[in-house]
């Protein structure tokens, strides 16, 4: 977990700006990870954007669920020294209640950070000359980066033609925010987690109606594409629901992800409980 | 390999029981007659190999092992001290780091090369074929009829295939040791052996897996006797082969034979010998990942380095591009010539956070101009005074080590740069904050650092956590590492040494990440007091990197050609990164990237934090678990717990 640099103030930019609104000008994103090496084709550099409408049970990224800024608290090699509950006078600690600028650990920080598309594209584009030798790209991950299509729109746009560009999303979306969202992206991997509606609803607290639609859409849409299945123990690998997910899919490629054991290893540092252990 | 002989060598290491330990006070008994340094050397010499007593397994094809415990020194204490009146002695006095040119002996034989060796030498000759005749008659008594043919021909005679090649090295190397050379390294074995093994291979009489299992025999006879040869720690040892790279005409080498012995270091994971490879812009993403295979089960090998930038810095320093197209590394990564290098790599070191802290302490209240031509003037004045304090170098005479090499052409020493990034961290954070924000004043800095943070735990975390780093992908740091490397280049360009060579900047740092950092306060860059630097070419241990190609872009930012003593960027990874196929390609093609950015040298990590925890509370179950320390490898439990921490802080790269 990093700790980015605040956005800068948009109150200098030109005059044009002000017909946006701000909020769809600026991106929260809790993590940028270079070398990701199982996010798409290539070495990938994924950006991961903060805030979930699923609750998957098992759910590795708690940090990306909440679409706030929050405090994020390793919790290994606390010295409990107690400086970090001494008041400060330092703004962007206020929201948080604590001093983020004072562990001599540096175990305290904020998850979440304010990026302009611009500012954020750039910064991405500074291992262009990575991509144009070595191949691989950007990836948008989450979180679920749909809930902020918008801005979604806007980064892709400044990556378009610069940099190989893929998503992974859960396909959670109003299908005209997925359509545009998509259009702009080199390859898309899309979440079908359970068939069953029911049991989406019960493991991820939604229901997969707007999902199984924009697979439909996914399908025809000659972008290209792959439909991934989390495999987690007696609730998505089991052979009913399996094959079900096979008959959606129809002829798209398809992978299943294995399940991750340490799933659960960061839910105490954003103070959620975890409860698939 | 035969479980049998792994264990009774590895596990069990019962060889190490038959070992002898001699009493005698040689240097006395030499003193008291009067004898001359050759004359010294060899008499031990041949008192030594007249003490041995040949060994051999059962299952083993390679022989040749020592069993004398220790080497009583040549000279008595009081004669060092007379020596050292007159003379610069570097570190045990005896030579060391060279890269011996091993082929042309094993191509004539021993006898052939006695026709024209000096009269220690002849004797010296003598002990070797007379303890090589014994380990003989040993294996007749064992009905080891395939090791009798071979020691009939070798050493005597030139070797005519492949294991009596391997033997001869083996009983070559064996002898350097035994002379009391130290640091004694392999050089590029995969073509001065090539010819043997090509021709054997082409005469059918191994397959690729017969072939491999005698490598791998092979291998493990670096491993039988190498706890005597100590180092700083165990471990440190200088049993370095280079594989691969290009030849003066800058084809490339890499054969099947190279192959092979990255295969033989996969299987077995021993600590000798350490694997270099060699390559270049033009080396294909296949080579890199047979590597990556190898850095995959945890022993820090291969360490890389790059043809496109060490040849050029080598032919700046005067090498010719012949020797330089041939060099080597000696013990960890320092840049030498087989056959024809009399270089001391390994002379001196530069402090460069102690000098940046210094200068800080001093210039804080001037402009930053001012303060960086201060830190160049005072690397300057450095490297004079290690230049100047260097005079008269003496070493032990070697009869033996000087059989290997004729010509002794170059005469270089090399100074290590210690503490690149921390030096350049501070100077970067002093800019930031003093300078451009003055969000720090000078007071305050100099009375955290004087205090070490005890009372400004703000400042601490701002120096330490948030303050522009190399690695971090901040250009002012990179262009200020870019500044130290050139003064260090600079202050030493131009000058020669009492041998008549020149003087080398590098970017390693050995030993020095935690001497040079133990005796130094807290730094600018929020390191605290006693706390060590990063090893070599690498970050600072609290970087906040946001990941491997900012490292490696960081690394990489500036012109390495005129550093060229050598010293590595190190990528730690989480042992984990590398259990897929798909992400061993991308590991080795992040390491492509990093040559063709014209990197000089790097090595890789695979890093078990988990079993390191493990097995400093539980030692005996945790025996064979290796790690990486500066340019060599070790067993972890054997090591001072001050390095096992340090292996444990590096930060590591997950996926």
């Amino acid at each position: 977990m990093k700790l980015f640099a605040k956005a800068k103030s948009l109150q200098t930019s030109s005059l044009f700006t002000i017909t946006y609104n701000f909020e769809f000008m600026n991106g929260l994103i809790f993590d940028i990870k270079e070398f990701a090496v199982h996010d798409g084709e290539g070495i990938r550099t994924t950006v991961f954007l903060k805030g979930c409408p699923l609750r998957c049970v098992w759910c590795h990224n708690p940090e990306g669920l909440s679409p706030k800024k929050e405090l994020y608290l390793k919790q290994n090699g606390c010295l409990g020294c107690g400086r970090c509950s001494i008041p400060c006078d330092h703004e962007e600690c206020r929201e948080i209640g604590r001093c983020l600028h004072v562990c001599p650990k540096n175990l305290i920080s904020v998850a979440g950070a304010r990026w302009e598309a611009k500012a954020l594209a750039d910064k991405l584009l500074t291992h262009k000359s990575f991509f144009d030798t070595m191949g691989g790209g950007i990836t948008l991950s989450g979180g679920e980066p749909l809930l902020q299509a918008d801005f979604c729109v806007e980064l892709l746009t400044l990556l378009k033609g610069q940099v190989h560009t893929a998503i992974e999303t859960s396909g959670y979306a109003k299908s005209e925010d997925f359509k545009k969202v998509i259009s702009l992206c080199d390859f898309v991997y899309m979440d079908i987690k359970l068939a069953d509606s029911e049991l989406h609803k019960k493991y991820t607290g939604v229901d997969n109606k707007i999902i199984l639609q924009n697979a439909e859409y996914l399908k025809q849409s000659g972008i290209p594409h792959t439909f991934r299945t989390p495999l987690i123990p007696h609730i998505t690998d089991t052979e009913e629901n399996l094959w079900e997910i096979k008959g959606i899919v129809g002829g798209s490629s398809w992978e299943m992800l294995p399940y991750n054991p340490l799933a659960g290893a960061k839910y105490a540092s954003v103070g959620r409980k975890y409860f698939l252990s | 390999m035969k479980k049998t002989l792994y264990n009774y060598y590895i596990i069990d290491r019962l060889n190490r029981g038959m070992r002898v330990k001699v009493e005698k006070d040689l240097g006395a008994e030499y003193s008291a007659q009067g004898l001359s340094g050759e004359e010294r050397m060899t008499r031990r010499f041949e008192y030594l190999a007249s003490l041995e007593v040949p060994h051999i397994h059962k299952d083993e094809k390679i022989v040749l092992m020592r069993t004398v415990a220790n080497l009583p020194d040549v000279y008595t204490e009081a004669e060092w001290t007379e020596i050292r009146k007159s003379h610069y002695i570097h570190e045990l006095g005896y030579v060391s780091n060279l890269s011996p040119n091993y082929a042309t002996t094993i191509s004539k034989g021993l006898l052939a090369v006695r026709e024209t060796a000096n009269e220690y030498q002849v004797r010296m000759i003598d002990a070797i074929i007379s303890l090589c005749d014994r380990y003989r008659a040993e294996a007749e008594k064992m009905g080891r009829e395939d090791i009798v043919e071979v020691l009939t021909q070798v050493p005597r005679y030139p070797a005519r295939n492949f294991r009596e090649a391997l033997q001869f090295f083996r009983i070559l190397h064996y002898s350097l040791w035994l002379e009391g050379d130290y640091h004694n390294t392999v050089g590029r074995f995969d073509q001065y052996m090539y010819p043997y093994f090509k021709k054997d291979i082409e005469d059918g009489i191994y397959t690729r897996e017969t072939a491999l299992e005698l490598v791998e025999d092979f291998f493990l006879s670096f491993n039988k006797d190498s706890d005597l040869y100590v180092g700083v720690q165990q471990g440190d040892n200088g049993q370095s082969m280079v594989l691969g790279g290009v030849d003066a005409e800058g084809n490339d080498c890499f054969n099947l034979l190279s192959e092979l012995c990255l295969e033989a270091s996969r299987n077995l994971k021993l600590i000798d010998p350490k694997i270099n490879l060699r390559v270049s812009s033009k080396t294909p993403l296949s080579i890199y990942e047979k590597g990556t295979e190898l850095t995959k089960v945890g022993l820090g090998f291969p360490q890389y380095s790059n043809d496109d930038v060490v040849i050029k810095g080598l032919e700046r320093l005067g090498y010719s591009h012949e020797d330089a197209s041939n060099y080597v590394v000696a013990a960890c990564w320092e840049f030498i010539i087989p056959g024809v290098g009399n270089d001391i790599a390994n002379i001196g070191a530069v402090n460069f956070p102690a000098l940046v802290d210094k200068v800080i302490r001093e210039n804080i209240n001037g402009d930053f101009d001012t303060l960086i031509g201060k830190v160049k003037t005072e690397i300057k004045n450095e490297c004079d005074k290690i230049r100047e304090s260097i005079n008269n170098v003496w070493f032990v005479p070697s009869p033996i080590m000087d059989l290997f090499r004729a010509d002794k052409r170059y005469n270089n020493f090399g100074i290590h740069g210690s503490g690149i990034a921390c030096a350049a961290d501070a100077l970067a954070a002093v800019q930031k904050y003093v300078y451009k924000e003055k969000k720090v004043t000078p007071e305050r800095l100099i009375n955290a650092l004087d205090s070490d943070f005890a009372d400004d735990a703000e400042l601490l975390h701002l120096l330490r956590f948030e303050a522009p780093k190399m690695g971090t992908g901040s250009k002012e740091a990179d262009d200020l590492g870019g500044m130290i490397l050139s003064s260090f280049a600079d202050a030493l360009e131009g000058h020669t040494n009492c041998m008549g060579g020149k003087w080398r900047a590098g970017t390693g740092t050995a030993m020095y990440y935690l001497w040079h950092a133990r005796e130094l306060g807290a730094t600018a860059d929020g390191r605290r007091a006693g706390e060590p630097f990063g090893t070599n070419f690498s970050p600072s241990l609290f970087a906040q990197i946001p990941g491997p190609i900012t490292d490696i872009e960081s690394f990489t930012a500036n012109d390495l050609t005129r550093n060229m003593n050598g010293g590595p960027l190190t990528l730690e990874f989480a042992a984990g990164i590398f259990n897929s196929p798909e992400s061993i390609q991308k590991v080795a093609m992040l390491i492509q990237y990093f040559i063709k950015r014209g990197g000089h040298q790097l090595q890789l990590n695979a890093v078990n934090l988990e079993a390191m925890k493990e097995a400093q509370a539980n030692p005996e179950a945790y025996r064979q678990l290796v790690v990486r320390i500066w340019g060599w490898s070790a067993y972890f439990v054997e090591l001072d717990k001050d390095f096992q921490d340090h292996v444990m802080a590096r930060q590591e790269y997950n996926i």
